[in-house]
Parts: structure tokens; C-alpha cells; sequence
């Protein structure tokens, strides 16, 4: 990789960590003039940028403004590279089923952990918000997904998690998926609790759990 | 079996072994505050061994870790019993000094109750009306002793007060903790406790108890017989209403968030076991949604909001922060989820207004003025505190628009912030003194609930194309809220700017609303007609709810 090139990647990064999109959009356009792998670009520059920001969100240094921007200018320059993928580099990706559980209605944090795992290289089939466990289950066996994520905000709500969990024992398909929680009033003894395989206190940390967990299932 | 004494209660109980001392206490009846119910996330039911007991004791594996326990405290609902235990102290009991609003707004109004007292002669007997029907009849002339109670139920506190329903005057009133937050903080927690059978019990005996409490000090105090009390008003949110009139309130907790009584209804005294003349009534007052409770609909009547000329914006500030807008006389209602940041938890040293909480806080030119509640050395922060904390630290960029608190490196601040920024287990805080501090943490649960309620606004408003600068008038109802500075909610954004200057603290109009309707029956016609014509908007129908509630994060002008 020449110089230059690197050059160019470690800008697209720190174009969406300082939440610029105009200039993310600048800089992706200069690795298409310039013929620069687009593949490359997407993981050492934008998604690179991504994880940095996810790691600053967990630190307490940005907040959820400050993350949303930076996705911002993250999916702007995704855009503009895209189209410029080569086929063969248009890989499969591990797909999560993703949504907030029946009941319940508030789904911003939901949709910060779509936006984590979108970046980390997952393919996200967001159901939306007050869906029935069942739902989660067929759409899952559906698209093949490899994680199913759930959150919640309402105390209220959160056993519906556990009914996830149960029918999929109930279809002796349990192990297929790697089943993810989160959430306000979610805790990890919550999740050992309904025998979930993971629970993660914030959007980055989900991500990088789900890159971990995805991985270690046996399918 | 083992046995666990209780010191400071002078108690002591047989537990199973293996029970954890909070089970213990449950049943000994003596109360430990426990907000999250024993998951062992909220760090509250701290108690104090003594030294021998601490190898009867097995702690079960504590995810609370904002802090380290002092030596000999335990957290009540991780530690279990395997041989006799002696408890010397539980520092979270009902806080002392609890500062609880018991006034409001009040309104002038004209005397005409649905309780009406008559001595006939002929018969010798005193007969007791309600609306005209005869409710029964006492022996003797006993028309000059015609009583009522209001009782505010609060989602964290009661307040009753024995009214005179010949004369209007208020006799006696108290106040204390809905027992109900010992077990379940807020009311999510609550709906999820009260939607089983054994704990919507809990939650209903302990509250009609706890009001039975009340009702026997205020008429001792007044020196009436409690059997002269012949009506009892419930004032409160959707949730309180279910609990008290022992109704499942299940339904509030899941979308479409249904409730299954509406309120504007009588219930029977004697079959909800409220201490009072045995033909005695309950009045509940109308409820307008599942998050717009009997509460706003006293607060409606209290500032008489639907009768208000031009444009004037009524805000609760609290757990769900209540919003109405109205708008010559039309009305729209909806809330949000502010979370229990401002009763402090979820806050590293949060606590409720009690001795020793930092309630004030200001920034001057020579220095910082922190004020505790008593006088006393400070143990950790309220919610009017955290407001201010968090809000002079806003006006004085020592936490930037972003709410990142700054790096006293980077900025020339005077000493007196600079040697207040400092680093606890690594991570930078504003130290309020040697044992309490504020997290950045801390900051980014204040930018949610300010965020929250700030929404709630700029939705109400938009919704009738009003700009904030157009309001004329804006209440803060609420015991919470009367303890606020308007500076700060202010600094914080929690209000727009627009609205400086025009900030009346209206109190606790959930009670005085209450005993208007205790007053004037006619109010109680009017406002069933009033609420059914109240607008809602529910927030998470809007498709850019997201994009202002992150708006209104920051600390920026929205």
C-alpha cells in the first residue's frame, strides 16, 4: 500500500470521528479518482473510524449525538464507495435479526446498536419495534441469521425476551443463533437468567460482542 | 432456621438459611429502601453488620460497583444468612427530613360538596347525603362535623390533608414516603411488581395502610373522630390510581399502554379497608391517558388551565415528566420518559432530598456555594442539586455543549473549579467534596432526562405551530419541581431559553386540585366533560421523534 494510499484511509477515519461529513464524502471520492481499493478503504477508513468512535462512546467521551454524527458522515462515505465494490468483494455477511420486543415502542438504543453492528460488518434486518418473540424466531430461521438481537427499554416488557429464548428451545434450534439483550432495565444476570448468550451495556460493546459470538457458534 | 437481629428497630426475626437479610427484614417488617427490588443494581439497601456476623454471611456475586463499600456494610439484598446475624444499622431507612411539598396552587373555590349533612329532629338523627342520596345516618345532632380527606399519591410520596367540608379550611395535614418505592422506585417497576397477584397486594395494602396512618395522625391532630370523615379524594398518576383502587395494572406497562379504569368514579370506602365512616366514599377524578394521569387533571383545575386566556405551557417535572399545552382553552397533553435520574438514582452518590444531600449549588466570582439539606456535611446529591450541579457547571463551560466535562488542562478556569476536577478510579470528575462527586456518567444520565422532557416540549409546541417564544406562561407543578432553580433549568435546556421570565412554580397542585374536587362537586362534572376533549400526542408515534430527542441532548440552544 503506498504511502499515500494509507495516507488517505487513516483521513476517511478521522473524518468520521470528528463527525465530518463533507469531508468524509471528499476523501471517498478521492479513493475512487484515484483507484484506490474501495474494499480497503470501507475497513481501514471508515469502519475503522467507526470502531474508534464506538470505543470513544464507551469511554464517555461521546455521547449519543456525537456517535449518530459520526454514523452520519460513516454512511455517506459508504455511499459514494459502494457502487465501486468489486462483486467478488461483496462477501457474505453474518446477518443479525434485530428488534424491540413486543410491548414496547421506544427504540432509539435499538437503533444505535443497528447502526454499531451495520459498521462492525454485520447484515441487519431490523423488525422494528413492539414485535412478537415469535416473529424474532421466523424471520431468524427465515434469513438464516446467525445472532438475534433484543431490546427493551421498559421493565415491563423484558420477560418477552425470555420467550424468545424458549421457543427456540421449543424447535430444538437454540443453538443455531447467538441470542443477544440489551436494553435500560437489562443486566448480565438478567441474561444468564433467561439463558441468553449475551448482554452488553452499550451500542459499541454490543457490536464487538456480536463479531466475538458470532464467531465462536458452531453452525 | 437463624436468627437476625435488627438493632436500631429493635426487632429481631427467624430467616431460612440462605435468606438474604433483606428477605429478612421484609418479614420482620422492618423497612430497608430498595428501589430495584433486590437486583442488586441500585446500591441503596447498604447495611451495618456487626464484626462477628460477618463470617455467618455469603455475599452473592455484587455487579454494583459505582462504589466500594465502607467496611461492615453490606448491600442487604446480596448478602445471605447461614447462621445468626446482628444488624447495627440500616443508614436507608425512610430518609429523615424528607422535604416533601404539601401545598400548591390553590384556587378560590366556592364551597359546594357532594357531602351533605342534615339533622333531622323528628328522628333525632343526623343524615349524611352524597349528591343528594342518603349515604346513612349517625345519632344526634352531628351536622357541624362533616369531613373529608385529600390524599396526593405520589409516585415517591404521600401527602394527606383533613379538609372542614362545612367551612373549606384545611385542619391537618402530613406527609411521608409511598412505602410502595421501598420495593419498586418507579413506576415501571411498580406495574411490573403489581401485575402479579401476590404484588399488586403488596403494593396496595402497603399504600391503603400507610394513607390509614395518615388519616388517624391528621384526625388526632385536628381532634376529629375518623368516623366522621365521609369522603376521601385520590389524587394521583394512572399507576398510583390502579394500586390504590387495587386494580392490575398491567396493561399500562405494554404498547398501546391501556388503562383499565379511567377514574371519575366512587368506590366504596369499606371495601378498599380505609379507616373512615363505614358508608364513606372514594373519589377518584377522571385520568386522561395511561402517562396523563388524575394527578394533571387536579393540576388542570388547581391552575384552571382550561379557562386561561392566551398561551400557557404546564410542565411536571419528574420521573415521567406530564406536559399540558393550552392554548385558549385548548388543550394537549403527552409525556416522557425522563427515568428516575432527577430522584437520583442511576446518579453514582444520588440520593432523595434528605439530610445531608447537596440540594443547591452555585458558581460565583469568588467561589462555590453548596448548600445540604440540614445544614449537614454532605453524603450525596438530590435532584434540585444535581440540576444545579449540572447546570452551573453548563453556564460556566466547565462541561461543554457536547456534556463532556472539560480536561482542567485545557481551559483557564479559576483555582476553585480547577482543584474540583480531579480523577476518581481514573476517571475525571467534578468533586463536590471528598466523598461525593459528579461523574461524567452522571452528566450523560442528566442530558437523558433533560433530553426527554425538553422534547416532550418542543413536540407540544410544534404540533399547535407555537414557537417557544410565543408561550406567556409556563407552570412547573410537582414537589420536585418547586425545589428546581429556574436558572438552571435553564442553563441546562431542560426549558428554551424563551421561557426565562416567565416561570411560575405552581407546587404540588396534584393536592390542592384534589381538594377542589373534594370542595365543588361541580368540578367533578366539568372535568370528566374537560378530559375527554384534552388532545394526546403520543411521542413514539412521530417519525423524528429520534432526531429531536437527540437534538435535545446537547447542552446548545435547540
Amino acid at each position: 500500500m503506498s504511502s499515500d494510499q494509507k495516507e488517505l484511509f487513516v483521513q476517511l477515519s478521522d473524518a468520521v470521528v470528528d463527525m465530518d461529513e463533507a469531508r468524509t464524502v471528499e476523501l471517498a471520492q478521492d479513493v475512487i479518482t484515484k483507484n484506490y481499493d474501495t474494499y480497503e478503504a470501507i475497513e481501514k477508513g471508515l469502519a475503522d473510524g467507526m470502531d474508534r468512535a464506538g470505543k470513544l462512546f464507551e469511554e464517555e467521551e461521546y455521547f449519543i449525538p456525537e456517535l449518530l454524527m459520526c454514523s452520519d458522515a460513516m454512511y455517506a462515505g459508504l455511499e459514494v464507495l459502494k457502487p465501486h465494490l468489486k462483486v467478488d468483494q461483496q462477501a457474505e455477511k453474518f446477518k443479525v435479526v434485530i428488534g424491540v420486543i413486543e410491548g414496547d415502542t421506544h427504540d432509539i438504543g435499538k437503533n444505535l446498536v443497528k447502526i454499531m453492528l451495520e459498521t462492525s460488518g454485520f447484515e441487519v434486518i431490523d423488525l422494528g419495534r413492539d414485535i412478537p418473540p415469535q416473529a424474532f424466531v421466523a424471520k431468524a430461521k427465515e434469513v438464516g441469521a446467525r445472532v438475534i438481537a433484543l431490546s427493551t427499554l421498559m421493565t415491563t416488557t423484558m420477560d418477552g425476551m425470555a420467550e424468545v429464548i424458549r421457543l427456540l428451545e421449543a424447535e430444538k434450534i437454540r443453538k443455531k443463533f447467538v441470542v443477544m439483550v440489551g436494553g435500560g432495565p437489562i443486566s448480565q444476570s438478567f441474561a444468564d437468567r433467561i439463558g441468553a448468550d449475551g448482554y452488553a451495556k452499550d451500542a459499541a460493546e454490543a457490536a464487538r460482542l456480536a463479531q466475538k459470538l458470532a464467531l465462536e457458534i458452531a453452525v | 432456621m437463624v436468627r437476625v437481629d435488627f438493632k436500631q428497630a429493635g426487632v429481631s426475626v427467624q430467616a431460612e438459611k440462605g435468606s438474604t437479610i433483606l428477605e429478612a427484614a421484609r418479614k420482620a417488617g422492618v423497612m430497608i429502601e430498595s428501589p430495584c427490588n433486590g437486583a442488586g443494581t441500585c446500591g441503596k439497601c447498604l447495611v451495618r453488620m456487626s464484626v462477628q456476623s460477618d463470617s455467618n454471611v455469603i455475599q452473592k456475586a455484587s455487579r454494583h460497583s459505582n462504589r466500594t463499600l465502607a467496611s461492615g456494610m453490606v448491600l442487604a439484598c446480596q448478602t445471605e444468612i447461614y447462621s445468626d446475624v446482628i444488624i447495627d444499622d440500616i443508614p436507608n431507612t425512610a430518609p429523615q427530613g424528607l422535604k416533601i411539598l404539601d401545598q400548591g396552587q390553590s384556587l378560590a373555590v366556592e364551597l359546594d360538596c357532594s357531602i351533605s349533612k342534615k339533622y333531622d329532629a323528628e328522628l333525632a338523627a343526623t343524615l349524611i347525603y352524597m349528591d343528594g342520596q342518603l349515604l346513612g345516618t349517625e345519632k344526634g345532632d352531628s351536622a357541624a362535623k362533616n369531613y373529608g380527606v385529600v390524599v396526593d399519591i405520589g409516585t415517591t410520596t404521600l401527602v394527606a390533608a383533613l379538609i372542614d367540608l362545612n367551612t373549606g379550611d384545611e385542619l391537618s395535614s402530613r406527609s411521608a414516603l409511598n412505602p410502595q418505592a421501598l420495593q419498586a422506585q418507579d413506576v415501571l417497576s411498580r406495574i411490573r411488581f403489581a401485575s402479579e397477584k401476590a404484588g399488586l397486594a403488596v403494593m396496595y395494602t402497603g399504600a391503603i395502610q400507610e394513607i390509614n396512618r395518615m388519616i388517624t395522625e391528621i384526625a388526632k391532630q385536628a381532634q376529629v373522630k375518623k368516623s366522621h370523615i365521609y369522603e376521601v379524594v385520590f389524587s394521583g398518576n394512572t399507576c398510583m390510581l390502579h394500586l390504590a383502587a387495587n386494580v392490575n395494572p398491567e396493561s399500562l406497562g405494554r404498547y398501546p399502554y391501556t388503562p383499565v379504569i379511567d377514574g371519575a368514579r366512587h368506590l366504596k370506602a369499606i371495601e378498599f379497608n380505609l379507616d373512615i365512616a363505614e358508608f364513606g366514599l372514594i373519589y377518584l377524578p377522571p385520568i386522561i391517558s395511561s402517562y396523563v394521569g388524575a394527578d394533571i387533571t387536579s393540576g388542570i383545575l388547581a391552575c384552571k388551565l382550561h379557562e386561561r386566556e392566551g398561551i400557557t405551557l404546564f410542565v411536571d417535572i419528574g420521573t415521567n415528566g406530564e406536559m399540558v399545552l393550552a392554548v385558549n382553552g385548548k388543550l394537549v397533553a403527552t409525556s416522557t420518559a425522563a427515568g428516575p435520574a432527577f430522584e437520583g438514582m442511576n446518579i453514582t452518590h444520588g440520593m432523595r432530598a434528605g439530610v445531608g444531600a447537596i440540594e443547591s449549588f452555585e458558581i460565583t466570582l469568588d467561589g462555590i456555594i453548596i448548600k445540604t439539606i440540614g445544614e449537614a456535611e454532605s453524603v450525596g446529591i438530590c435532584g434540585s442539586g444535581l440540576l444545579d450541579i449540572v447546570g452551573e457547571l453548563v453556564a460556566h463551560g466547565v462541561i461543554d455543549k457536547n456534556g463532556k466535562l472539560k480536561d482542567p488542562k485545557s481551559m483557564e478556569f479559576p483555582e476553585f473549579i480547577k482543584e474540583r476536577l480531579t480523577r476518581r478510579d481514573g476517571k475525571l470528575v467534578f468533586a463536590l467534596s471528598e466523598q461525593v462527586w459528579l461523574s461524567q456518567k452522571d452528566i450523560r444520565q442528566v442530558q437523558l432526562a433533560k433530553g426527554a422532557i425538553r422534547s416532550g416540549i418542543e413536540f407540544l409546541l410544534a404540533n399547535e405551530a407555537i414557537t417557544a417564544a410565543e408561550v406567556e406562561q409556563v407552570l412547573i407543578a410537582g414537589s420536585f419541581g418547586y425545589h428546581l432553580r429556574v436558572k438552571s433549568l435553564i442553563n441546562l435546556g431542560l426549558l428554551p431559553a424563551e421561557f426565562d421570565g416567565k416561570v411560575e412554580m405552581v407546587g404540588n397542585t396534584s393536592k390542592s386540585g384534589g381538594q377542589a374536587f373534594l370542595l365543588n362537586k361541580n368540578y367533578r362534572r366539568d372535568m370528566k366533560a374537560l378530559v375527554k376533549r384534552v388532545g394526546r400526542i403520543e411521542l413514539a408515534d412521530y417519525q423524528d421523534f429520534d432526531r429531536v430527542f437527540v437534538k435535545c441532548l446537547g447542552f446548545e440552544e435547540v
